[in-house]
């Protein structure tokens, strides 16, 4: 079995747990739990799930998944309760890659806040930067954060104006006017994606934590609609190059999360691992509170506030390590 | 043509109509976003180095090179001059595109050609490589902390730290990626 993590490490990211839960719990939050293992999950065309099933001699057996965040579940406790609520939990994506920043379980720490929207949250977000990094912490990680709008980092990076890039041959025909390969029948998505990876994502300003906002509206999923502008209530953070936190002004508007669950559902029938969709959760929005959820790697925000480059020093036990232990028990 | 998925170090991909060898790659996900090989690529005719990204599950064209055992025997002033171990043809590279492997070009040594559509586009440098001190400054013994180094230059101009035991006329192993001193060589 091979551990990675020293006992200074195990120590510090424990005072790290407790430090979050002192934040939360300070400013009214509910700290939630809820399954991790469920018979459905939201459709993110983006994510695979690991699917087990459930036994029982005198029962039918239920197919069940591993959840790949808990916002499900927090989503129907707040439609509930209309209360701040917070969770630390463990989190599951299968066919992602293994390596630095990687880990198939991790752990994930969500917050919701009502009546709030994703400047609310980065404010916040940055309060418990301010309360959780250590004092020997490096600087790239600590508040202030600088803040980019996406339209700003494509223009100053790539020379590119994103607004007049929606249409999809004209985000096509961008790409390859930088030299980038571009299918000809690349969905918008994929377009922006290429360029962004390339070009964009790897020279954004790392001297401190970054908010890359406003992300285009193109890319699909359950944050608010900027009105007027081809771009969503969604924010990115990034800290030394690496992404540690996704934010929405969640989505409220029962018809828009209806489509957005139609659309998915429909490309996840390319899924490698297909599952049950709750096809009752767009129901929860007929009386949704305004509100917005920010969603934190947390094993990547103890290692970029310990200056660590490999996810295995902040882990016990990765999952790297299981392949090295197979290769010996099968030797 | 090879799937984002399989591209691996060393990967020889066709990129605008040009060959380029794989230098770097890692696996991206965006978030709310599909899965992506973001790759660092020379090209082999320039030796600039580009990034692409590429969806895993989609194909792109690889370039079809062949690997071909040359010696390598002189340098004429703008090309580097190899003959071909099989059939003894004689051809140069230019030096401009490959300046930075003239340090590890041994005169009558034999290095593996990257051949792209009949041109040699590249030279596959050893992982280690064998060199002569042919400059060395003369340190007193028992001067110094053990640990201590200096630099020495080799017959073909590559600068190396090495112990201070190493004496001019000597051999030692380099590792070329580093340029790092591995031993002493004993003929």
């Amino acid at each position: 079995m091979i551990r990675t993590m020293t006992i200074e490490a195990m120590r510090a990211r424990s005072e790290l747990v407790t430090k979050t839960r002192e934040f939360f719990l300070s400013r009214g939050y509910v700290e939630t739990d809820t399954p991790l293992l469920a018979p459905w999950l939201i459709p993110e065309s983006s994510l695979e799930a690991f699917a087990t099933e459930f036994k029982h001699p005198f029962m039918e057996e239920m197919p069940l998944y591993l959840i790949p965040s808990p916002e499900l579940w927090m989503k129907k406790i707040i439609a509930d309760s209309r209360t701040n609520v917070f969770q630390l939990c463990k989190s599951f994506r299968n066919a992602e890659s293994l390596g630095r920043l990687h880990n198939p379980e991790f752990t994930m720490l969500e917050y919701y806040t009502i009546g709030g929207d994703s400047s609310s949250s980065a404010r916040l977000t940055e309060a418990l930067f301010e309360a959780l990094a250590p004092p020997d912490s490096p600087k790239e990680a600590r508040p202030p954060f600088r803040r980019m709008t996406m339209a700003e980092a494509f223009h100053a990076y790539t020379g590119l104006d994103l607004d007049s890039l929606v249409q999809e041959e004209a985000m096509i025909e961008a790409a390859r006017g930088l030299g980038l390969m571009v299918n000809s029948e690349a969905p918008w998505e994929e377009a922006f994606n290429i360029i962004f990876l390339s070009l964009v994502e790897p020279v954004l300003p790392m001297d401190r934590p970054l908010i890359l906002d406003e992300y285009p509206a193109g890319i699909e999923c359950l944050a608010r609609d900027i009105p007027g502008r081809p771009y969503k209530e969604r924010w990115e953070l990034y800290v030394r190059g690496i992404e540690v936190a996704n934010c929405f002004t969640e989505m409220v508007d029962g018809r828009a999360v209806a489509d957005y669950f139609r659309s998915q559902a429909e490309k996840k029938a390319q899924a490698l691992v297909p599952h049950a969709v709750d096809t009752r959760y767009p129901e929860i929005f007929g009386d949704f509170p305004p509100c917005s959820g920010v969603a934190i790697g947390f094993d990547r925000l103890f290692m970029v506030m310990m200056g660590m480059r490999d996810i295995g020093e902040a882990i016990n036990f990765p999952f790297s390590g299981f392949f090295k232990d197979k290769a010996k028990t099968e030797a | 043509m090879v799937r984002g998925g399989e591209i691996n170090l060393g990967t020889c991909l066709l990129i605008n109509g040009a060959p380029h060898i794989v230098v770097d790659r890692e696996f991206v996900s965006p978030g709310k976003g599909s899965a992506f090989a973001r790759v660092k690529a020379k090209s082999l005719k320039t030796g600039n180095v580009i990034t692409q990204t590429i969806k895993t599950a989609d194909s792109v064209e690889d370039a079809q090179v062949d690997m071909v055992d040359c010696q390598y025997q002189y340098f004429d002033g703008e090309n580097f001059m190899f003959m071909n171990n099989e059939s003894y043809e004689q051809f140069g590279i230019p030096l401009e595109a490959h300046e930075d492997k003239r340090p590890y070009l041994k005169e009558g040594e034999t290095y593996t050609l990257i051949m792209w559509e009949g041109e040699p586009i590249d030279i596959k440098i050893p992982y280690k490589m064998v060199f002569t001190v042919v400059e060395s400054e003369n340190y007193i013994k028992g001067d110094t902390v053990s640990g201590a180094t200096k630099p020495v230059t080799t017959e073909t101009g590559l600068v190396v730290r090495v112990p201070l035991f190493i004496k001019q006329g000597e051999k030692i192993l380099v590792n070329t990626e580093s340029n790092d001193y591995v031993e002493r060589v004993n003929d």
